[in-house]
């Protein structure tokens, strides 16, 4: 359990914490770029154990954006900030290492695999950022549902 | 003498207005629509005036009347100055509407103003306008001193626009962040085009009159911080709490905002590679080994951003040195198993280009189709330059070793 935690919680929080401060985000918000790697991290790893790693992968980015898109308001700051060091634990970083291995060691089935795996799985990430971007700002404000329930 | 702008019961000023004016519907209409001043002395209302504000930084000034007993003291002319310095903030350029009788146009010509090139017509674009009578009207302009103009205005967008695009800011903040701030200067009359490495602005000042700026941006290293800051700072500009001197300065500290200390964007590479690596399949000695390899790397990157490799060399060296080094640890006697792809997988991600491939989505997303796919194009680059990197390093220690190694 203990190494389930630090595996799942620790690693990707720290993770993108780390990348965070690689790409210049401000300070104040570090913690919660950690939060967005995480959230990420913990849709993808209950849905792969559902459905293939693509579509895990999809609902690993909607997790990200919705939660960077919600920080997005009440911190008042560009989406960026969270957005680029939340989708870090998602892109397949692996299948580019397992594609250049593949070909060099001239298994080039595998190599077409691991690299059409790649790419399903960046059109998956693609795909869960192009549904969130268009919705309206405002359905990220809590006073609007506030107004809209009351 | 004291002016001061009056806001409450202007019907009140009808009659007094009327004397520089005989159509009283004339002088109803620009009442409601204008800003009506009045001067005082001794408490006694000597002077009054209506301007109105045009867009594209631009007003008019209607109505300019002194009581007839308290002329030629300087009444008048005291209230234009007042009513030049006032607009000086928001306008460039102020017309004036009077009748076409000698001793009027001269008070004007006397204080700075020329016969302006525009007609009637100009005017009731703006604002319709009734019973215009039979009177003719002369046009006079005079252009407003003020450290604010339109190409400063321009200026300064231009710069917080190269700031934002040039750190990993979306072509449509860019765009926008460049309206908002034309906007709280009232500078209207504006057309942007913002591609990955360029922006276009054109503003038109008057009517022949047109202001452009072209300006490349080249890509640098991103900075997220820089586009928090200036995202702020726009937003403090059409708050309308910053004028354009203080954001000018505020931009240059911006510009000046120091990347982290290299040992802490060593370390972040390190410590961003080991976790990683470890949430993503390795073991623990072999995330200990991304961490040592990750920081070796973002020394070669650092290095080469210093000296302005490009990237295809920056990536392709790097994914070399990556896998090198794994390779090499593998060949230390230690006591325990090092796989090569434990290793490389986790030290790969800090050369993953995150920002330009989430930016490139974004902007697709928003239908700009044109920068979009140019970075999209540079993201995927990368990727291939890692690959290549990480393949011909493997293939070399492959032949090299016999296969024994991988």
């Amino acid at each position: 359990m203990m190494n389930f935690i630090f595996l799942n919680v620790i690693c990707p929080f720290c993770g993108t914490f780390a990348f965070a401060v690689l790409f210049c985000v401000p300070k104040k918000y570090y913690l919660q770029c950690g939060l967005t790697g995480l959230v990420g991290w913990l849709v993808y790893l209950f849905a792969s154990h559902h459905t293939s790693v693509a579509m895990a992968t999809f609902f690993g980015t909607l997790g990200v954006v919705l939660l960077s898109r919600g920080l997005t308001v009440i911190m008042r700051c560009p989406i960026t900030m969270f957005l680029v060091p939340g989708i870090f634990p998602l892109i397949p970083g692996a299948g580019v290492y397992n594609t250049a291995f593949y070909l060099v060691t001239s298994q080039l089935d595998k190599a077409s695999a691991s690299g059409l795996n790649a790419i399903k799985v960046a059109f998956a990430i693609v795909a869960g950022i192009v549904f969130v971007v268009p919705i309206p700002r405002e359905l990220f404000r809590l006073e609007y549902w506030r107004r809209k329930i009351g | 003498m004291r002016v001061e702008k009056i806001t409450e019961n202007k019907e009140d000023y009808i009659d007094t207005l009327m004397i520089g004016d005989s159509s009283e519907d004339n002088v109803r209409y620009y009442l409601e629509a204008g800003n009506l001043y009045g001067l005082y002395e001794d408490e006694i209302l000597r002077s009054v005036s209506v301007v109105i504000m045009l867009n594209n930084r631009k007003c008019v000034l209607k109505n300019l009347c002194t009581i007839e007993e308290d002329r030629g003291q300087g009444y008048g002319s005291h209230l234009l100055d007042y009513i030049c310095e006032v607009y000086a903030d928001s306008c460039d350029l102020m017309y004036v509407e009077i009748k076409k009788e000698k001793p009027c146009v001269d008070f004007y010509k006397k204080r700075g103003f020329s016969v302006a090139p525009i007609s009637q017509a100009y005017f009731e674009r703006y604002y319709q306008q009734k019973n215009y009578g039979k009177v003719q009207h002369e046009y006079l302009t005079r252009t407003l001193i003020s450290a604010v103009n339109v190409k400063r205005v321009v200026d300064l967008a231009l710069k917080a626009g190269e700031l934002l695009l040039q750190n990993g800011g979306e072509i449509f903040r860019v765009e926008e962040t460049i309206d908002r701030i034309c906007n709280r200067f009232y500078v209207d009359k504006i057309d942007t085009f913002v591609l990955s490495h360029g922006i276009f602005i054109s503003v038109r000042n008057g009517e022949n009159d047109a202001y452009t700026r072209v300006k490349n941006v080249p890509l640098a290293s991103p900075h997220l911080g820089i586009v928090a800051a200036v995202n702020a700072l726009s937003r403090e500009i059409s708050g309308g709490q910053v004028d354009v001197n203080e954001a000018f300065e505020r931009l240059d500290e911006i510009e000046k905002m120091p990347p982290p200390r290299p040992l802490n964007l060593m370390l972040a590479a390190g410590f961003g590679a080991g976790f990683f690596g470890y949430f993503l399949g390795s073991t623990i000695p072999e995330s200990i080994a991304c961490f040592f390899i990750a920081v070796i790397l973002y020394l070669w990157v650092m290095f080469a951003k210093r000296h302005g490799f490009n990237k295809m060399i920056l990536n392709t060296i790097g994914g070399v040195l990556i896998t090198s080094l794994a390779v090499l640890i593998t060949r230390l006697p230690l006591p325990f198993d090092l796989s090569i792809s434990g290793m490389t997988i986790g030290a790969i991600m800090p050369l993953i280009p995150g920002l330009a491939f989430v930016n490139a989505i974004r902007d697709i997303a928003d239908s700009d189709f044109l920068s979009g796919t140019v970075r999209m194009i540079d993201a995927i680059l990368v990727f291939v330059y890692i690959a290549v990197g990480v393949g011909v390093a493997l293939g070399i220690f492959n032949n090299l070793l016999g296969g024994i190694a991988l």
